[in-house]
């Protein structure tokens, strides 16, 4: 694992300032719209490393991972509203059977990569939004989705904490995972597939482990921010936008790092959050997506990599 | 019966035109054009701004979109594609981004809501109980005429010619002196010209609304995939299957109608992934 002191000094100092962010509510530094806005981005990084976690490294892009969320969140939701289960075993339950889906994507990424790939998961993604309304409307609510679905938290300094807590230990946890060999591995994995079976090593089981991790995170982001908003929409969930703010938190934030796209996550949120005032509907898409597309054609490997470019250049100089 | 015929006809044409743009991309430049949906989107507007707001002719409108269309496409090779060309998952990525942009942009001048094309021809024929608009009549018409076009200009001038070689292998191209750069740059305004024409017909064919170029953008890459990369008979073909299982679905449950799309890509993919009538990779 190779770790230093300064990891533990680092990780200590985000986990503190991210805890203690609703104090800065309480002195009035900040309204509670902002711990609003910073719940969205917590469960948007949630996704964005789930994202990272198999497209970041492997290099398999999925354009379809509101497929595997969706599967979370429809779990869940019908679980614990239509039949009754309590809340602690219809989460758990619904992780579950999204990493049962997981390895449906998983099918089609031994034999096709690249391109083609991602068409299946985007397909994926369109077939499920249109099973959705088909399929036992009366179970999954149909176009209209589900509302009245049981909140976990009330009040935006208890949500604040459920989603930063389980975003600081996603992160932590996928950060640890990745230092290990698995995570160098899975690396390699993105740089040649060929070599990395040439070693001795199973790509088979390193991209079911990858995809099994994707999804368990994907389900679990998915399960707990449909408890938090208490309804869901299939238009809004298998949406391409949404597919698109996913890619662009983790490709911004910088890929196939962990902190990544947190960062990405946080800075995109806020950006929507800020032009709220000049843009109000769709439009804001239109510089969200500038700012994306300029950076990303800058820097492709994201904020991370500037930041930690600046840092080099600071340290080397002084 | 007849009007199952009639209807999946009239559609079919329709897919194999929108197709047609992407798979000359897919097959010429290796390149996963996401902002395909895109040129559907700007053509479809790009007539109603002209033909209905500044009420210039409707032929008029239709080549000044496909125009708007083979621009759009210079613009984003040169810029966009060039840049990142090589790096497969970039491409997809950055042209992804664009086309949420180029619809935003969209929604920012026209607004959100959807708007009803006047059609293209008015008048409706009817055979035999089956009611046959003009406008989808014509726009059958024209996208063969172009798809046949399209196919004798790839076989025999020398452009499209070495537009196969480029496709093929684009090192052995470059050694028999074809200026790749300057294929790839025929192919996208192409491809955009296409694309925007078939957005036309599209819009007049369902309604204009930014969200539009999705649903047309999985059916164009499902007929090219399934068909095989590169081959213009394989998308004619798969576009008539596509079409016609749409049709003949949404005569039994209408809500199912896109399902079996997808589970046709999904399937032809993992079991057949270079389609069904396509050539192997050379690597």
């Amino acid at each position: 694992m190779n770790l230093r002191w300064y990891h533990f000094a680092a990780w200590g100092a985000l986990i503190a300032a991210m805890l203690l962010m609703p104090r800065l509510v309480d002195l009035g530094l900040m309204g509670r719209g902002t711990l609003r806005t910073m719940i969205q981005a917590c469960y948007l990084a949630m996704f964005a490393i789930s994202w990272d976690v198999l497209s970041g490294r492997t290099g398999y892009i999925s354009f379809g991972h509101p497929f595997l969320i969706g599967i979370g969140a429809y779990g869940t939701a019908i679980l614990s509203k239509k039949f009754g289960v309590p809340v602690e075993l219809s989460i758990p339950l619904a992780v579950l059977i999204t990493m049962i889906g997981g390895l449906v994507v998983l099918l089609p990424a031994l034999r096709i990569k690249g391109s083609y790939f991602a068409l299946v998961t985007l397909a994926f993604m369109e077939l499920m939004y249109q099973l959705v309304q088909v399929i036992r409307p009366d179970l999954t609510g149909g176009t209209r989705g589900l509302s009245g679905i049981k909140t976990l938290t009330r009040g935006a300094e208890n949500g604040y904490m459920l989603a930063v807590s389980l975003m600081l230990a996603v992160a932590l946890g996928c950060w640890l995972l990745m230092r290990t060999r698995f995570g160098t591995a899975l690396w390699a994995l993105g740089q040649n597939e060929e070599a990395v079976s040439g070693s001795g090593l199973s790509t088979i089981r390193l991209k079911a482990m990858a995809f099994l991790v994707s999804a368990f995170v994907a389900g679990l982001a998915g399960a707990f921010l449909v408890h938090y908003n208490g309804s869901l929409a299939p238009r809004a969930m298998f949406d391409i936008n949404s597919v698109f703010t996913i890619i662009v938190a983790a490709l911004i934030g910088g890929a196939g790092t962990i902190l990544g796209p947190v960062l990405g996550a946080f800075f995109l949120t806020f950006l929507l959050e800020w032009l709220r005032p000049f843009l109000p509907g769709a439009e804001r898409f239109l510089v969200y997506g500038a700012v994306a597309l300029v950076l990303y054609m800058y820097q492709p490997k994201g904020i991370y990599a500037i930041i930690e470019g600046g840092l080099k250049r600071l340290w080397g100089r002084a | 019966m007849l009007q199952i015929l009639i209807q999946g006809l009239l559609l079919s044409g329709l897919y194999a035109l929108i197709a047609m743009g992407f798979t000359l991309i897919f097959s010429v430049g290796r390149v996963l054009n996401l902002a395909y949906g895109a040129y559907l989107l700007i053509g479809g507007y790009a007539y109603f701004y002209f033909s209905q707001q500044l009420g210039l002719p409707k032929i008029a409108g239709v080549m000044l979109a496909g125009v708007l269309g083979c621009v759009l496409g210079l613009l984003k090779y040169q810029l966009l594609v060039k840049r990142v060309q090589g790096v497969h998952s970039a491409v997809e990525i950055a042209t992804l981004i664009l086309a949420v942009v180029l619809q935003s942009a969209v929604v920012l001048i026209f607004g959100d809501s959807s708007k009803i094309l006047l059609p293209i021809v008015p008048g409706v024929e009817r055979v035999a109980s089956a009611a046959i608009p003009y406008s989808n009549l014509v726009a059958t018409i024209i996208s063969w005429a172009i798809l046949i076009g399209l196919y004798f200009f790839v076989r025999l001038t020398h452009t499209g010619r070495a537009m196969q070689a480029v496709s093929m292998d684009a090192k052995g191209a470059a050694i028999s002196g074809i200026d790749a750069n300057r294929i790839n740059m025929i192919t996208w305004g192409i491809s955009g010209t296409l694309g925007a024409i078939g957005g036309v017909f599209f819009a007049s064919y369902t309604q204009l609304y930014p969200g539009m170029w999705v649903a047309p953008l999985i059916i164009a890459v499902a007929v090219v995939i399934v068909g095989g990369i590169g081959s213009i008979i394989g998308t004619l073909v798969v576009a008539h299957i596509v079409g016609f299982m749409e049709i003949i679905v949404s005569s039994w449950n209408p809500e199912l109608r896109g399902v079996f799309t997808m589970l046709l890509i999904i399937l032809v993919l993992v079991l057949r992934p270079r389609g069904l009538f396509g050539r192997e990779e050379i690597h």
